[in-house]
């Protein structure tokens, strides 16, 4: 079942695509109107009929009692971010064997999760929610909103990477004659925010972190009382002003 | 391996993930999580694979009461976090880690759609649970009681139908040192016999014997039947014609096996063990779920022997049910002629716990159906077994086990009330006492009757209290087995303390001559410090003659010292 293909193989260029095993688009809103404001962030399947957008945010208007003014925005908003996406499909992408950072930093209600842990690019089995799903279980988050906010955050890092590597195939391409020393060209510059996997995966090196490390890679979490989610809260207003 | 062995040992884990090994990756590692092993990436190599799995593993031993998290450990492991993931989901599910934890399967915080992974670990658990007690059942019985008797597989012994009347005498002496008591009988077992023999078999008139499969039943005027054997041979009496017998292939067929069948049986099940398809097969005239009751209603061991020549013997006793006091009879008889050759059978079968026997006084395979002998092999057994203790063990223990059969039932406490079971047993442990002084090797053979004298009337009663009596032998048996053990134990743990004290002693002594050579040494430098100093102060003294001489004889002074001078500076 689970054969080699669902692996990327760093030769071939992939078409552009978020590196995991479902293909969804992380989707977020921010609107304000006459000083109500709506902020959402949901993944989104781009190969859903764009139909569904309209009823969607109709919806979601209703659900939740909002003024009749924000069916359009709601829909302009995820119609112009699915563009954007399918923008970039059917580009190529190279990905090669890259291990990325992901860092988490994020507050959910009165949840703060600061997290660092490492992704690989090229394992398209690889599944955000589910990792969410377990970090919650884990460390015993009990509020619901955490899990998708946390799996949301890792696509949209992984969607941002997939999006430059996308901009550095198409570079090295043009900047140089023959496609394989263009892929040496991408690979070496690719590597950039990825870490070395010689260095971490070869034979010399264990793959178990050294003690002092594990901090780093530590998750945190911190329930906030209402007074401190207040004062964040007035402060990220004010970074934004 | 052998780390591996002993880590095993340490730690439970579930039995269908003994393929693990420390210094090994197995095939279903390598089949699950294959994506290690096909060399596609820097990343994933069996290196690796083999450092994250043992350092999650011993990570979970740390402390192994704890549920160890996915997230906990990916912090220490360097690598990407979905195949870690996968590692820790494999490895959970195999029961490797988080085996002794038991999980609160806790709705999932995110998204609730779908099953967590964990949920399969919790399934694999339970059903590793369930083949458990699946292994309780008759086949693990089987290759128990099988053990003893390897010597002589049941495969060798002569096949019960080659056992004519007259030509069985030779073969079985075959069975003649094998023969063993049945070990304790389980409950079950001892209940499904008495229910069968409830039904009464049909005997034979000619030989006197159960007809269990075939029977021929005679059809003129009166109704008799004859077994099998004795129609083939013949044997119609009188002036009977073999047309007068219509052939009655017992209506109960299915729950009757003929000698050759249970042959068939033992032997498939020697060769294809638990695989009861195959041994239904081999059995051919049987079902599955026959054989494996039936396998569960044998006495095994050696009962399978019966040679004609004991089956003549007590044909008495299992000819008719009813007479039972006819069958003690007998009984005591043989039991006093196997006296004579009792002794050397108990220096044979000294070693073996249930071995102790007389082969002349053993019914054949059949008489065990019959609850009073029955009765009679566990009071041998426990006599046995008390011998070893002693008599106010086994009272106390027999104590234990009615009290504890009260407990479970209110009838049996009028049962022991009424028959006073108690002081029986009570009696038979000082019994045994007395015959153990007075006789000493002779004893066993001489318990048995005693035992089914005390056993016999009661008999008579009803068969619940002859149940209930078993189970009372059995756990007095157990009891006093039990306290033979802690006997033996406390014996083995003096004589380790008494060892010990004596190496103590010995490491003592060795110290304290030490200690004396220590100061014998000591003496002798001080002498030569003594000795030395003398050496110094002759030495000063020879030093101040030399200079007063020096001076007398007008050397100046001033010479005397460059002189001195000249000397170290050279020596320096």
């Amino acid at each position: 079942m689970k054969s080699h293909s669902a692996w990327g193989t760093s030769k071939n260029l992939v078409k552009f695509r978020i590196p995991t095993s479902d293909n969804l688009v992380p989707i977020r809103l921010d609107i304000e109107i006459d000083g109500q404001r709506f902020r959402d962030a949901f993944t989104w399947n781009p190969s859903d009929p764009d139909s569904e957008v309209v009823v969607f945010a109709k919806r979601t208007v209703k659900d939740l009692k909002l003024p009749p003014a924000f069916v359009t925005q709601i829909a302009q908003s995820i119609q112009t971010q699915l563009t954007e996406f399918r923008s970039y499909e059917g580009q190529d992408m190279y990905i090669g064997e890259r291990v990325v950072p992901i860092k988490l930093d994020l507050r959910v209600n009165h949840t703060i999760i600061k997290d660092h842990f490492l992704w690989e690019l090229n394992n398209f089995e690889s599944d955000p929610e589910e990792f969410a799903r377990s970090f919650c279980k884990d460390m015993g988050i009990e509020d619901p909103e955490v899990g998708p906010a946390i799996a949301i955050a890792i696509r949209e890092q992984l969607y941002e990477i997939a999006v430059q590597s996308v901009t550095s195939a198409k570079e090295s391409r043009l900047s140089k004659k023959g496609r394989r020393a263009g892929e040496i060209f991408s690979a070496s510059k690719t590597g950039g925010n990825a870490v070395d996997l010689v260095k971490l995966f070869g034979n010399k090196s264990s793959v178990i972190r050294k003690r002092k490390e594990w901090d780093v890679y530590e998750p945190f979490v911190d329930l906030l009382s209402n007074e401190e989610v207040e004062a964040l809260k007035a402060r990220e207003e004010r970074n934004i002003r | 391996m052998e780390k591996n062995f002993q880590e095993l040992e340490s730690y439970s884990v579930p039995s269908s993930s003994n393929w693990f090994s420390w210094s090994n990756i197995h095939e279903v590692e390598r089949f699950s999580l294959r994506e290690f092993f096909d060399g596609s990436s820097i990343t994933r190599s069996p290196r690796i694979y083999k450092e994250y799995r043992d350092f999650i593993i011993s990570k979970y031993r740390e402390d192994p009461s704890r549920k160890l998290t996915f997230t906990e450990v990916r912090k220490s492991l360097v690598g990407d976090v979905s195949i870690l993931h996968k590692v820790f989901t494999f490895l959970e599910k195999w029961g490797l880690i988080n085996f002794d934890v038991k999980r609160n399967n806790e709705g999932d915080n995110c998204n609730g759609n779908g099953k967590t992974t964990s949920v399969g670990g919790e399934e694999e658990e339970e059903s590793w649970k369930g083949r458990v007690k699946l292994e309780e059942g008759a086949p693990y019985g089987v290759r128990v009681v099988a053990a003893p008797n390897s010597m002589k597989p049941v495969a060798q012994l002569p096949p019960p139908t080659s056992v004519s009347v007259d030509g069985g005498r030779g073969i079985g002496e075959v069975g003649h040192n094998g023969f063993k008591w049945p070990p304790l009988a389980s409950y079950s077992d001892v209940f499904a016999d008495l229910a069968q023999q409830e039904k009464k078999g049909l005997v034979c008139r000619s030989c006197k014997e159960n007809c269990d499969s075939m029977h021929y039943e005679y059809t003129k005027e009166g109704s008799f039947i004859l077994c099998e054997k004795c129609f083939k041979s013949g044997n119609y009496e009188e002036n009977n014609s073999a047309d007068d017998f219509k052939l009655i292939n017992s209506g109960n067929q299915n729950n009757v096996w003929t000698e050759a069948e249970t042959l068939h049986l033992l032997e498939s099940v020697l060769k294809h063990g638990d695989d009861w398809d195959l041994v239904a097969q081999d059995v051919q005239t049987k079902s599955k779920m026959d054989c494996i009751s039936k396998l569960m209603e044998l006495p095994f061991g050696d009962r399978m022997l019966g040679s004609a020549q004991r089956k003549r013997k007590f044909l008495d006793l299992t000819g008719d049910v009813s007479n039972l006091k006819q069958g003690k009879l007998a009984f005591k008889e043989s039991q006093e002629s196997a006296k004579v050759e009792d002794p050397s059978h108990e220096l044979k079968d000294e070693g073996q716990q249930n071995g102790y026997t007389d082969t002349e006084g053993q019914p054949p395979k059949r008489i065990r159906m019959e609850p009073t002998s029955n009765t009679t092999y566990l009071m041998n057994q426990v006599a046995r077994i008390s011998t070893a203790v002693g008599p106010h063990v086994t009272a106390s223990a027999a104590e234990a086990a009615v009290t504890a059969l009260c407990y479970e039932n209110q009838c049996s406490r009028e049962v022991f009330d009424e028959d006073n079971i108690f002081v029986d047993l009570k009696a038979s442990a000082e019994n045994i006492e007395q015959k153990r002084a007075a006789q000493g090797n002779l004893l066993d053979g001489d318990e048995g009757p005693k035992q089914s004298e005390i056993q016999g009337p009661s008999s008579e009663k009803d068969t619940i209290q002859i149940n209930l009596r078993m189970r009372a032998a059995t756990a007095t048996a157990l009891g006093a087995a039990a306290a033979h053990a802690k006997y033996l134990a406390d014996q083995e743990e003096r004589r380790m303390e008494q060892l010990m004290a004596i190496m103590i002693e010995t490491q003592m002594k060795k110290l304290k001559r030490k200690m004396k050579y220590f100061d014998e040494l000591e003496l002798i430098m001080e002498k030569e410090n003594a000795h030395i100093e003398e050496l110094e102060e002759s030495l000063v003294a020879d030093r101040l003659n030399v200079l007063q001489r020096i001076f007398n004889a007008g050397i100046s002074r001033w010479k005397d010292h460059a002189s001195v001078k000249s000397e170290t500076g050279s020596v320096q």
